[in-house]
C-alpha cells in the first residue's frame, strides 16, 4: 500500500517537472531605444511562436552612465537578466567578461568574422553575438542645398572645406555642431580613424603597446585640426555651444545646415519627427588627405550576452542562436528597417533603405573600403576625449595641444586596464 | 501703501513667477505639442493640441506601466515615511531626555549616516543575505535608512524646545513611558512633523537612483523610472516626455497645497536649541 501514493507521488513529481521545462521564462534587459524595443518585441514573439514553451520577460533599462553602472553593478551582484543587450568593443571589456558572461563561441555559425573580435574576452573566447545593424560614423549632408549649389561630394578634406566655403558664401550654415550634447562633438576626431589606418596601418595595435602617441603622429592629429579649422573658417551654427543632437538632426533635415558630421544611427530620430524630410539626407565617410583612400569608419552594432550565473543558459543561448540566423535578422529587418549591414551572413537588406543607408552600402561591398572604429580595436579610450573636443571645436584649445593632453587622458585608462608598457 | 513697497512686490511677484511658474508653463506647452513641434524646444502657444491623445499614450505606454508605478512610489513613500516620523521622533526623543554616556557614540553613529555615502553592490549583497532584494519592502528600508539620520537630528533639536515639566506633569497623573511618549509629546510635534513628511515624501517620490539600483524588475517601477520611456540616449519624444514630467509632479503638488499652511510654521522649528 505505501508503493502506490509514492508512485503517485513520483508520477506527480515528473509531470510537475516536465511542466517546469515545458514553460521556460527568459528574463531580458534591454536599452529603451525605441528601435532596441520594436526589434527585441519582435524576435520574441517569433521565437515564442516557434517554441510555445518559451515566454520572455523583458526589462528596459536607461542608456548612457547610467545605464552602465545598471549593467556592471546587476553583474557583480549575479542579479543580471538571462539575455541582455549591451555594447562591444571596449564598453564589453570593461565588463570583466572572462568571469561574468557565458561562453558563445558554438552559436557564431552565421556571424561574420569581422565582429568577432569586439564581443571576445582577454582569455580568447567569444561571449556575445551582434545585435543591431552596424554603423557608419561620416557627415551627413543635405541634398536640396548640394543640387541648389551645384556641389559635389567630396573625396579630400580640401574638397570638404572649399564646398563649406560655398556654402557660407551663399548665406548658409555650412557644419552643424552640437556641442550641448558633449559626445557629439567627437565625431570629427574618431570618424577619422580610417584615415588614420590608411596613413599609419599598424595604429591601433601600436597604441594600445605604448608605442605611438596621438600627439606625434601626423595623421591622428589631423582629426582634432578638423575641429579646431571648421570652428576657424567660421562655419559653424550660431549656437553650436548649447545645441543638441536633436537640433543638429534637424537642421541638416531641414537644410538648416549642409553639413552635420554624425553616426549612421541619426536617421531614426529624423524618420520620427521629419518623416517628409528623410531622403533630402545623404552621407559621406569623412575625407582624408588623399582621394583615392576614400573610406568609412564603422562601428560594431551592440551585441546580446548571456551572463554566467544565468539559471536558464542553454535556453538563453539557444534563443541567441535564434538571433544571430538568418531567419532572426530577417525579422528585425521586417521590425525597424535597415540603417546598415547586419553582420549576418546571408542576410540580404531590402532595396527601400533611406538615400543616406544607400549611399552607405557601397563602402561595405568593396573590400577595403571600411575600417573599425578605434575603440574597437583597443581597448584604450580616454574618458575626457568629449570634453577635449568641446574645447578644441569651440576655439578654446589649438589641435596639437588638445592631442597632447589626449593621450594624457588616455595613458590613466590604460594605467587602469593594466597594460603593459603603460 | 508707499511706493517703495509696491515696486519691492512687483519684483518679487516677476522673480517667482520667472522661477516657479514660467518652467511649469514651459512643461505644459510643451506635453500638449505634437511630436514634431515638440523636438523644436521652443517656448511657443502650441499649434495644435494634443493634449488627450498625449495623454491616453503616455499612460498606456508599456502596458500602462506609469499606473503600476504610481501604485509603486505611493506604498514606498507613505511606508518609508511613516517609519521615519515614527522612529525618527522616538530615537530622538529618548536621545534627548536622557543623557547618558551612550549618547556619544550614537551621535557618532547618526553623523555617520548623514556623512558617508552609502555603497550600492555592498548593500545590494546585504539585501540579498537577508531576502530583501528586489522587494517594495526592501526598498522601503532603504529610503528609511538613508533618511533617518536626518530626521532624528531634526526631532532631537525640537524636542529640546518642549518643557521637561509636561513629561513630570504626566508622569505624576500617572502615565508610563509609552503613553508619555504617543499622547504627550508626539502631538506636540506636529510643526516638526509636517516639515519632516513634506521634505522626505518630495524627496523619496522623485528618488531616482536608489530604485534604479536597489528595485529592478518590470514590476518594480518607481514613477522617476517611468521617464526613460520616452528619453533614450540617441531618440526622445520630448511631447511624451513632458506629459510624463507632468502627470509625475502633480502627487507631490498636491502634498504641497496640504500642507502648505503648516509648512511655513514648520521650516523654522528644530532651528534654534541644538
Amino acid at each position: 500500500m505505501k508503493l502506490i501514493p509514492s508512485a503517485a507521488l513520483l508520477s506527480a513529481f515528473i509531470v510537475a517537472s516536465g511542466m517546469a521545462q515545458a514553460e521556460t521564462t527568459l528574463s531580458v534587459l534591454i536599452d529603451n531605444n525605441p528601435e532596441t524595443i520594436a526589434a527585441f518585441d519582435a524576435l520574441t514573439a517569433a521565437y515564442t511562436a516557434a517554441n510555445p514553451d518559451v515566454t520572455f520577460d523583458i526589462e528596459q533599462r536607461a542608456g548612457g552612465a547610467e545605464g552602465d553602472n545598471l549593467v556592471k553593478t546587476r553583474l557583480a551582484t549575479g542579479e543580471m537578466a538571462d539575455v541582455f543587450a549591451y555594447n562591444s568593443g571596449s564598453l564589453f571589456q570593461a565588463l570583466n567578461p572572462s568571469e561574468t558572461l557565458a561562453d558563445l563561441s558554438d552559436i557564431q555559425g552565421n556571424v561574420i568574422d569581422s565582429f568577432k573580435p569586439v564581443v571576445t574576452s582577454p582569455d580568447g573566447v567569444v561571449r556575445g553575438i551582434p545585435f543591431g545593424a552596424a554603423m557608419g560614423g561620416g557627415i551627413y549632408y543635405n541634398r536640396k542645398i548640394y543640387e541648389e549649389l551645384g556641389l559635389s561630394v567630396p573625396k579630400t578634406w580640401a574638397e570638404f572645406m572649399a564646398n563649406n566655403e560655398k556654402i557660407k558664401a551663399a548665406g548658409k550654415v555650412a557644419v552643424a555642431q552640437t556641442y550641448g550634447d558633449t559626445w557629439t562633438s567627437q565625431l570629427f576626431v574618431l570618424a577619422d580613424f580610417y584615415n588614420v589606418q590608411s596613413a599609419v596601418p599598424n595604429f591601433a595595435a601600436d597604441y594600445t603597446a605604448n608605442a605611438i602617441k596621438y600627439a606625434t603622429t601626423p595623421a591622428a592629429v589631423q582629426g582634432f585640426q578638423n575641429l579646431e579649422d571648421v570652428f576657424k573658417g567660421g562655419y559653424l551654427n550660431e549656437d553650436f555651444g548649447v545645441a543638441k543632437f536633436d537640433e543638429g538632426m534637424r537642421m541638416v533635415a531641414l537644410g538648416e545646415a549642409a553639413h552635420y558630421p554624425m553616426l549612421t544611427f541619426g536617421i531614426g530620430t529624423v524618420k520620427q519627427n521629419y518623416p517628409d524630410n528623410v531622403n533630402d539626407i545623404g552621407f559621406f565617410a569623412q575625407p582624408g588627405t588623399d582621394a583615392a583612400k576614400n573610406g568609412l569608419t564603422v562601428w560594431m552594432p551592440m551585441a546580446a550576452y548571456v551572463p554566467a550565473t544565468s539559471p536558464n543558459l542553454e535556453e538563453a543561448k539557444k534563443f541567441l542562436s535564434f538571433v544571430a540566423s538568418v531567419e532572426g535578422c530577417n525579422t528585425m529587418i521586417g521590425a525597424i528597417g535597415a540603417t546598415g549591414p547586419y553582420l549576418i551572413e546571408g542576410c540580404e537588406l531590402p532595396t527601400d533603405v533611406p538615400a543616406s543607408v544607400a549611399d552607405m552600402l557601397p563602402y561595405f561591398q568593396t573590400e577595403g573600403m571600411t575600417a573599425p572604429a578605434l575603440e574597437f580595436l583597443s581597448p584604450i579610450k580616454g574618458p575626457a576625449l568629449e570634453q577635449i573636443t568641446v574645447e578644441v571645436g569651440s576655439g578654446i584649445r589649438p589641435a596639437a595641444e588638445a592631442a597632447a593632453l589626449y593621450d594624457q587622458d588616455v595613458e590613466k585608462q590604460a594605467k587602469q586596464l593594466g597594460l603593459p608598457n603603460w | 501703501m508707499t511706493s517703495r513697497q509696491r515696486n519691492t512686490g512687483i519684483i518679487a511677484f516677476l522673480a517667482a513667477f520667472i522661477i516657479f511658474i514660467l518652467p511649469f508653463v514651459f512643461t505644459f506647452f510643451m506635453a500638449v505639442k505634437s511630436r514634431q513641434e515638440a523636438a523644436l524646444f521652443l517656448f511657443t502657444w502650441p499649434s495644435e493640441w494634443h493634449f488627450w491623445s498625449n495623454l491616453v499614450e503616455v499612460v498606456q505606454a508599456r502596458n500602462y506601466m506609469l499606473l503600476l508605478a504610481y501604485f509603486n512610489s505611493t506604498i514606498i513613500t507613505v511606508g518609508a515615511v511613516a517609519l521615519l516620523v515614527i522612529f525618527g521622533a522616538m530615537v530622538g526623543y529618548v536621545l534627548q531626555r536622557r543623557p547618558s554616556g551612550w549618547n556619544k557614540l550614537i551621535y557618532a553613529g547618526v553623523l555617520m549616516g548623514l556623512m558617508v555615502p552609502p555603497a550600492v553592490v555592498p548593500t545590494i549583497w546585504v539585501l540579498q543575505g537577508l531576502g530583501l532584494f528586489k522587494t517594495i519592502h526592501g526598498m522601503i528600508l532603504i529610503q528609511v535608512a538613508y533618511g533617518l539620520a536626518f530626521s532624528v537630528l531634526l526631532y532631537r533639536s525640537f524636542i529640546a524646545t518642549i518643557p521637561r515639566d509636561l513629561d513630570e506633569a504626566a508622569i505624576i497623573d500617572g502615565a508610563k513611558p509609552w503613553a508619555i511618549f504617543f499622547k504627550v509629546i508626539l502631538p506636540l510635534l506636529k510643526p516638526v512633523t509636517v516639515t519632516l513628511i513634506l521634505v522626505q515624501s518630495i524627496a523619496i517620490f522623485n528618488d531616482f537612483t536608489n530604485p534604479l539600483y536597489y528595485l529592478p524588475g518590470r514590476e518594480n517601477v518607481t514613477v522617476q523610472l517611468t521617464l526613460f520611456n520616452f528619453q533614450s540616449q540617441f531618440q526622445s519624444q520630448f511631447n511624451l516626455l513632458f506629459m510624463n514630467i507632468l502627470l509625475v509632479t502633480i502627487p507631490p503638488l498636491i502634498v504641497f497645497v496640504i500642507f502648505n499652511r503648516q509648512i511655513v510654521a514648520g521650516m523654522t522649528a528644530g532651528a534654534v536649541k541644538g
